[in-house]
């Protein structure tokens, strides 16, 4: 980690100026992000506390209420529960996936520029179309997936409409959908780390595991703690696949969420019910986010 | 490391390196197909879709899959509207974002963990509860069913912010200071060390957002109406109907839509594939 | 780089440049934006229909808007009420119609049927009284049926040969309708794939964008049992009652029996590339199915009766009209005109739709038409015994939600049809039986 660490001799200015100068960097994102984003987020926080249709003016205060049925809720657990497992079994294969494709792309393999763009082009479809032809895929009369299995005298599996395999198909396809976003960016990072590190590894006589595990991955980190934090967010947060491949069923089994949320706000018009279980999706999100880096901090780069 | 003969490395180089090929174009080869699919399903007539065993190639082509998609609407125009929204928000979140990530990974005030976490924090509220919010602040603007609406909420994003922000830190800051001896002011050492240091990360902000945009659906949805004003992706919903989907058009339709992105994609790797930069710390 | 920047910067200004057009033109002619989710099909007919319109009212611009299915559509209508930018004219389904009276926002049609440009009683008893039943809320109509729908059932009648089954003949009562699906139902190799399926039952599920549409289907099944929605106050729903199960137990038979849980094809390509016997549909899908069936043999039919009676179920598109409007008379003269027996009669003919009164019956051309369209008058036939449920007062969305995962349950899940549909019916009965005004 020495390379990356900061260097005190030189530290330059004054405090103060180097306040105003944030605030002068800063300023067109901050006037955005609040006039867009923060103010919003307010709004809805607010709109927790109230029950309110959407289309009437009146919004009537209901204190903790809407925070108290939800944990009343069974269907809420329920849901907690599916997005808990689409998230455990998402990250670690999403992650683990696009890391090996990226080290694996970096070294010279022909037709890189081919093999990078087939790998990132499930990002570019549209979540539509990509869960008609999924759907089709999943056919268990006419689809892919049996066909293959026929090969091997298995199934057909019901892939969409049994509720144990159904959570295992979104898996998939989320998997399918989104690693290449993580691959461009662990991509990204290894071109950040200078060919130097790995001479001067490989003239001391480390082999390929050590220099990976030595010089690659904790060089890397800030790039992992940013996808490890993102992934987490986007897997909490899966909806459109959802939406499109299963509607959250059969029976519940693929209902997560988001996909609570939105049925609350816009199939029941409960928009501050919906509000109340967004802002604890973003307490649990923030909560794991910390942790993150808590265990970023102890463990390899200071963010400072 | 065995003391064998100089050849015996070398052989099992190759084939180490023909098993990985091997691994690389099978796993690219799965990955691709869904797409493939698409783009041999968008030149089918409907009753070879759903066939079994499935077949890929069409049993006759049908290039008016394409010519019946366009007719359905004015998608010239719409792809007009998405490149110029998806371009514009592009632009500009680099800049605004590569600003706002050096002062968080560069200078210090107070406060700054606070703001940071602030941004990390909003991207953890879905986006359905803060949407009604966000239109009624655009409509106080005046600004629904225009290219504003589309834009100007997407100049800034915590993404961004934060990817920069995590490349900008692991870039040594030594260069810096010395640039700061020579008296650079720091806008100058942004642009003249840090962004020329960054291609590969600009890159990939750049093509996530433009595709963000050009995929975006639901806000482009809410805030607008006219038809001349409307996306690719709004275009394309009228293929997807609550009860019947029109597999051909809109597999034509998403061919047309993806295939410029991904060209995109393509030609824009070099800035982030080493061997071309080499390392860009080199430079 | 920089000039491919500048070329943007050109192309994006001028782009910008060609805004919004405003609502009222210099020369008195007034905008009436009309709001609808016509599927693609359907809109060559709708523009014809809107050049009809304006040839007759030269004041009159109608500029219509399409807004995709599914949920856009409620999504748009909330943040257009609450920015106070609503069209003049809108699609409304049923059970949005609850809210956007309590925020205001749309006019009672009676405004409009007692005007000055109002409408006789004749012609509104001309209406279908399904249509207008389900075009109200609490007993007043907020909005007017643009055309009609209902459900018949489509057959493949080189399918039912094959099966040794007579072409003109189809299903007359439950009974025929199980045993036929079940006859037509072939996979000849064993290897647990279908090479064909009777019969299509739309179970899909409960929290998804079809559920509704699942509900819907059902509702003819629970009518021809001698089945009801709910109780004339209100505080209690009926479909668990003796009809509800009938119906509920005719599906999860057929569900099962037929195993249509490994049918998750898309049932108009099924039906198209004759792997499909018999399905539900409705006349929208008319005009596109005459392209893409053009290679099957295949009829329509009345849906078999049920132990009770014979029923379907009858929706239609309803347009209401926006307080917001700056022109809601211009806005209601489009209503008017729409429902005028010639009218009617050429946009049905033209987009498939059923006409909504019964004088278009003696319009000679759509004589001539429905003579020349058996399909099509299978259909038109049928609005003789069509109803439409009720829409109730409150929760009218939740226990529909209600009804969808009854069916989802007993079809695809462990619980029997009784078990079902009791444990919906309480969640339903408890919502009824809440204090109003919480």
């Amino acid at each position: 980690m020495k390379p990356v660490a900061e260097n005190k001799k030189h530290r330059v200015p004054i405090l103060s100026t180097q306040g105003f100068s944030a605030l002068k960097f800063l300023s067109p994102t901050l006037v955005i992000f609040i006039t867009f984003v923060l103010v919003p987020v307010f709004f809805s926080f607010i709109l927790s506390f109230h029950k309110w249709n959407m289309f009437s003016a009146a919004r009537s205060f209901v204190g903790l209420s809407n925070y108290s049925r939800l944990f009343r809720d069974p269907e809420f657990w329920q849901v907690l529960k599916n997005t808990l497992v689409y998230t455990l079994g998402t990250v670690p294969l999403n992650m683990g996936f696009s890391l090996a494709v990226a080290v694996l792309l970096d070294r010279r393999i022909f037709g890189k520029k081919w093999v990078r763009t087939a790998f990132f082009a499930p990002v570019v479809i549209s979540p539509v179309a990509a869960a008609v032809i999924w759907r089709w895929m999943y056919d268990p009369n006419f689809g892919l997936f049996n066909y293959f299995l026929g090969w091997f005298r298995l199934g057909p599996v019901n892939w969409l409409n049994d509720p144990r395999s159904a959570m295992f198909a979104l898996i998939l396809m989320g998997v399918w959908k989104s690693f290449g976003v993580n691959m461009v960016l662990f991509s990204a990072g290894l071109q950040g780390i200078p060919e130097s590190y790995y001479e001067a590894a490989e003239i001391d006589g480390a082999g390929k595991w050590t220099r990976f595990w030595r010089i690659t991955v904790p060089l890397l980190s800030p790039t992992t703690f940013f996808i490890l934090v993102m992934s987490m967010i986007g897997s909490f947060q899966v909806f459109d696949t959802v939406w499109v491949l299963t509607s959250g069923g059969p029976l519940g089994s693929t209902k997560v969420m988001v996909f609570y949320i939105y049925e609350h706000a816009f199939k029941f018009f409960e928009m501050g019910y919906a509000s109340a279980v967004a802002y604890v999706l973003f307490a649990m999100l923030a909560f794991l986010a910390l942790i993150q880096v808590k265990a970023m901090k102890s463990s390899v780069l200071d963010a400072t | 490391m065995t003391g064998s003969p100089t050849h015996r490395p070398a052989v099992r180089r190759a084939a180490g390196s023909f098993a990985m090929h091997l691994a690389v174009y099978i796993l690219a080869l799965c990955t691709v197909a869904p797409f493939l699919w698409m783009i041999l399903t968008s030149f089918k007539d409907l009753g070879d879709i759903f066939v079994y065993p499935p077949k890929w190639l069409p049993a006759g082509l049908h290039p008016e899959n394409y010519v019946r998609a366009f007719q359905a609407a004015p998608f010239g125009r719409f792809y007009l509207n998405s490149l110029a929204v998806a371009l514009t928000v592009t632009a500009g979140q680099l800049v605004t974002c590569s600003m706002a990530a050096f002062a968080f990974a560069r200078l210090r005030f107070r406060g700054r963990d606070l703001l940071f976490y602030i941004f990390l924090g909003t991207m953890m509220i879905p986006y359905h509860v803060t949407m009604i919010p966000s239109f009624m602040i655009l409509h106080r603007l005046g600004w629904i069913d225009t290219y504003k609406a589309l834009i100007v909420p997407g100049l800034a994003s915590a993404f961004g912010t934060f990817l920069l922000r995590q490349f900008f830190l692991s870039i040594p800051k030594d260069l810096e200071d010395s640039a700061y001896i020579d008296g650079c002011s720091r806008f100058g050492v942004l642009w003249r060390i840090i962004l020329p240091l960054s291609k590969p990360a600009l890159a990939t902000l750049a093509i996530f957002t433009f595709m963000g945009v050009f995929n975006d659906f639901i806000w482009a949805l809410v805030v607008i109406n006219s038809e001349e004003m409307r996306t690719v992706q709004l275009g394309l919903a009228v293929f997807r109907d609550r009860y019947v989907t029109e597999w051909d058009l809109l597999m034509a339709g998403s061919v047309t839509a993806t295939l410029p992105i991904l060209m995109v994609f393509f030609f824009a790797q070099k800035y982030f594939i080493k061997g071309i930069t080499l390392s860009g710390l080199k430079e | 780089m920089r000039r491919s920047a500048a070329v943007f910067l050109v192309v994006l200004i001028s782009i910008l440049r060609c805004g919004k057009p405003s609502d009222q033109a210099a020369d008195g002619r007034v905008t009436v934006v009309f709001w609808h989710s016509f599927v693609s099909s359907t809109i060559p007919a709708l523009n014809d229909l809107i050049v009809q319109f304006e040839n007759a009212h030269p004041g009159i611009d109608i500029k219509t808007q399409y807004v995709p299915t599914g949920d856009a559509l409620i999504q748009k209508l909330i943040t257009a009420v609450q920015s106070k930018t609503a069209p003049d004219i809108s699609w409304v389904h049923a059970n949005y119609i609850e809210s956007l009276v309590e925020a205001d926002a749309i006019y009672p049609m009676s405004r409009f049927i007692q005007g000055r440009n109002g409408l006789n009683a004749g012609d509104l008893a001309d209406i279908y009284p399904a249509l207008l039943q389900y075009a109200s809320w609490k007993d007043t109509l907020y909005s007017m049926p643009m055309e009609a729908t209902n459900l018949a059932l489509l057959y493949n009648k080189t399918l039912f040969s094959q099966a040794g089954l007579d072409p003109a003949k189809p299903p007359q009562n439950w009974d025929e309708l199980h045993g036929f699906a079940k006859k037509m139902t072939v996979d000849s190799n064993g290897d647990g794939k279908f090479d064909q399926v009777g019969f299509f039952l739309p179970v899909f599920p409960a929290a998804g964008p079809n559920g509704p549409w699942m509900v819907w289907q059902w509702f003819p099944y629970l009518w021809q049992a001698g089945g009801a929605y709910i109780n004339d106050p209100q505080t209690e729903v009926l479909y668990n009652g003796p009809g509800g199960r009938a119906a509920l137990a005719l599906w999860r038979n057929l569900y099962r029996d037929l195993r249509l849980n490994a049918f998750t094809t898309d049932y108009d390509v099924a039906f198209a590339s004759g792997r499909l016997a018999m399905v539900m549909d409705g006349p929208w899908n008319l005009p596109r199915f005459e392209r893409l069936l053009a290679n099957v043999d295949w009829a329509v039919a009345p849906l078999p009766a049920g132990p009770d009676r014979r029923a379907t179920i009858v929706g239609g598109e309803y347009l209401t009209i926006f307080k917001q409007s700056a022109n809601p008379d211009s806005a209601w003269a489009f209503l008017k005109w729409i429902i005028r027996p010639d009218v009617q009669a050429k946009w049905a003919i033209k987009s498939g739709y059923l006409p909504v009164r019964r004088a278009v019956l003696n319009d000679p051309e759509f004589q001539v038409y429905i003579q020349a369209n058996p399909k099509y008058r299978a259909f038109v036939e049928q609005m003789e015994f069509g109803e439409s449920q009720k829409p109730i007062d409150r929760f009218g969305l939740e226990i529909d939600r209600h009804i969808a995962e009854a069916i989802e349950n007993a079809c695809l899940g462990q619980k029997d049809v009784a078990e079902a549909l009791e444990e919906s019916a309480q969640k339903s009965n408890r919502l009824l039986q809440s204090p109003v005004g919480e």
